[in-house]
């Protein structure tokens, strides 16, 4: 009788820290040619990009005293509660939509040509009709958040359903499942890993309209610490904002891919 | 008592506008308990025939009657058993096997009665927290046979069970089911490829032709296995008895007439 296939421990083993290791062995050079092309030789103008001593100077500051209106911890705070809310808030609408378009083509006959109408608007386009509506508010900037994020949930989550496998709903059905064990225990667990992939992109998407909707206009926030940055001519202050946005948008999408796997934990097992 | 009864059965598909008929009127009665193989060749509509029990498929003309009753739509009295398995990758083998018997309303004491003893008929005990793709080809489909038989259904469809699966599981599964048959006997539609597969299994061989699919011929084969005792006889040996060769050469030549137009 054949036996159970190698186990996955055995599959992944070794190679993930050799990767680890080659990881940190590059972030080690671009850290050390940052250092000789700055500091120690002068290449680079220090006015067009800053040492990292300067660098270190102005995340102290930021930390310490603030910039912009606020301490490192409150501007960064501010983006990452406006980015999770428009997120959530997008996601909460954009999966069942997406679910139920999927799920029933008539419904997906009523939304599609709105959706037509809207997409080919870049997200970023709906700035200044958000400013005019709720003025330089958190509320215009989670508006913003939300049309940019709404689409890919949306549309990953039609994709995920329509594409269930057939003959999975066939043996659901012919096993006495009834329409809510079909949805809630073939069509959503078929369709849960292009969900994810659509939070994803969503989630990428909300980052992006944050830091420009606080561009162009706000009184908190890392994308505000950028602006006024950049008004100044700080090309440390600019840095340190790029790199803590980068850490956050990190993080948040790390914990995503956490829950991810907690909810699709048949697949890695 | 669960038989099946097709009267008049027409099925007419629409390919791109051109009407094709899968199935052109048949009439056949299956007895209760009865197990019956369909063979024939490529584009002869039987898998359309098997859907059609299973509700999955409504006839153009015609009805298809279980237990008296006209197949309307899918229901757990026909169960079936898919070539690609179609497990649930997402639930374990205890949730696969008792999917079908959760709709029904089993309770757990009587869930995991039927999980023990189904693993424990196919020699799998110890698997029921596995995901189906820990295991092996042969072991999924027994867990998709285990979830079919668990559900207690009159029917029990089978489009092509083994056909995805190697030579050498393929006739461990083709033993193990003939056992099953027996401890547990259903009325059975099986549907297969393998001529040696048809004769060995069943108690009467349909040979279906095409264009359009219809019902070629019938093979008696119970009362050559009883007399022969096949059961009580391993795989290799009856396929080697003349009783069995002698069969399989009567179906394979009304097979080879009508694929005539393949070679």
């Amino acid at each position: 009788m054949p036996d159970r296939e190698g186990t996955p421990e055995r599959r992944r083993g070794l190679p993930i820290s050799r990767a680890t290791a080659i990881g940190f062995a590059t972030i080690a050079t671009v850290l050390l040619l940052w250092y000789v092309l700055t500091s120690a030789t002068g290449i680079i103008d220090r006015n067009r990009f800053p040492s990292p001593a300067q660098f270190l100077a102005a995340l102290q500051q930021i930390i310490s005293t603030g910039y912009a209106g606020g301490t490192l911890v409150e501007q960064t705070l501010q983006s990452l509660w406006l980015v999770t809310t428009g997120f959530l808030v997008a996601i909460a609408v954009g999966v069942p939509l997406g679910f139920a378009m999927g799920y029933d083509r008539r419904i997906e006959a009523f939304f599609n040509p709105v959706f037509l109408l809207l997409r080919p608007i870049p997200p970023l386009a709906w700035i200044p009709l958000a400013i005019v509506w709720l003025g330089l508010t958190d509320a215009s900037k989670i508006m913003v958040i939300f049309v940019s994020a709404f689409v890919p949930s949306v549309i990953n989550t039609f994709t995920g359903v329509r594409n269930v496998d057939r003959t999975l709903i066939e043996a659901a059905r012919v096993h006495g499942a009834g329409r809510g064990r079909l949805v809630t225990e073939v069509y959503l667990p078929d369709a849960l890993p292009m969900i994810f992939t659509g939070l994803r992109l969503s989630l990428q998407a909300s980052w992006t309209t944050l830091v420009a909707a606080e561009l162009v206009g706000a009184f908190l926030g890392l994308g505000r610490v950028l602006s006024i940055a950049y008004r100044d001519i700080n090309t440390a202050m600019i840095l340190v904002a790029m790199v803590v946005i980068a850490i956050a948008g990190a993080l948040t999408t790390q914990l995503l891919a956490l829950v991810e796997r907690r909810v699709i934990r048949w697949r890695t097992l | 008592m669960s038989d099946i009864r097709f009267e008049g059965v027409t099925k007419v598909f629409d390919r791109g506008g051109t009407p094709f008929t899968a199935i052109g009127g048949i009439d056949f009665y299956v007895n209760d308990k009865e197990f019956i193989s369909v063979v024939g060749p490529s584009g002869c509509g039987k898998t359309t025939l098997m859907r059609m029990v299973a509700g999955l498929e409504t006839p153009t003309d015609g009805e298809v009657k279980v237990a008296g009753n006209t197949v309307r739509g899918p229901g757990p009295e026909r169960a079936v058993v898919f070539q690609q398995f179609a497990l649930f990758p997402w639930k374990t083998v205890y949730d696969n096997i008792t999917f079908g018997m959760r709709s029904k309303g089993a309770t757990k004491a009587e869930r995991d009665e039927a999980v023990a003893y189904y693993l424990k008929l196919m020699k799998m005990e110890g698997t029921e927290n596995s995901y189906p793709h820990q295991l092996s080809g042969g072991m999924q489909q027994r867990v998709a046979i285990a979830r079919s038989y668990a559900i207690d259904p009159g029917v029990l469809l089978m489009d092509e069970p083994f056909g995805a699966l190697d030579a050498q599981t393929r006739t461990i599964m083709q033993e193990e089911l003939v056992r099953l048959a027996r401890v547990n006997p259903r009325t059975v539609l099986f549907i297969t490829h393998s001529v040696e597969e048809a004769v060995y299994l069943a108690d009467r061989v349909i040979v279906m032709g095409r264009n359009p699919g219809r019902v070629r011929e019938v093979i008696e084969i119970a009362g050559m296995r009883e007399e022969e005792d096949w059961t009580s006889h391993p795989i290799d040996d009856v396929m080697e008895m003349e009783s069995f060769t002698h069969l399989r050469g009567q179906v394979w030549r009304l097979l080879r007439e009508e694929m005539g137009g393949d070679r």
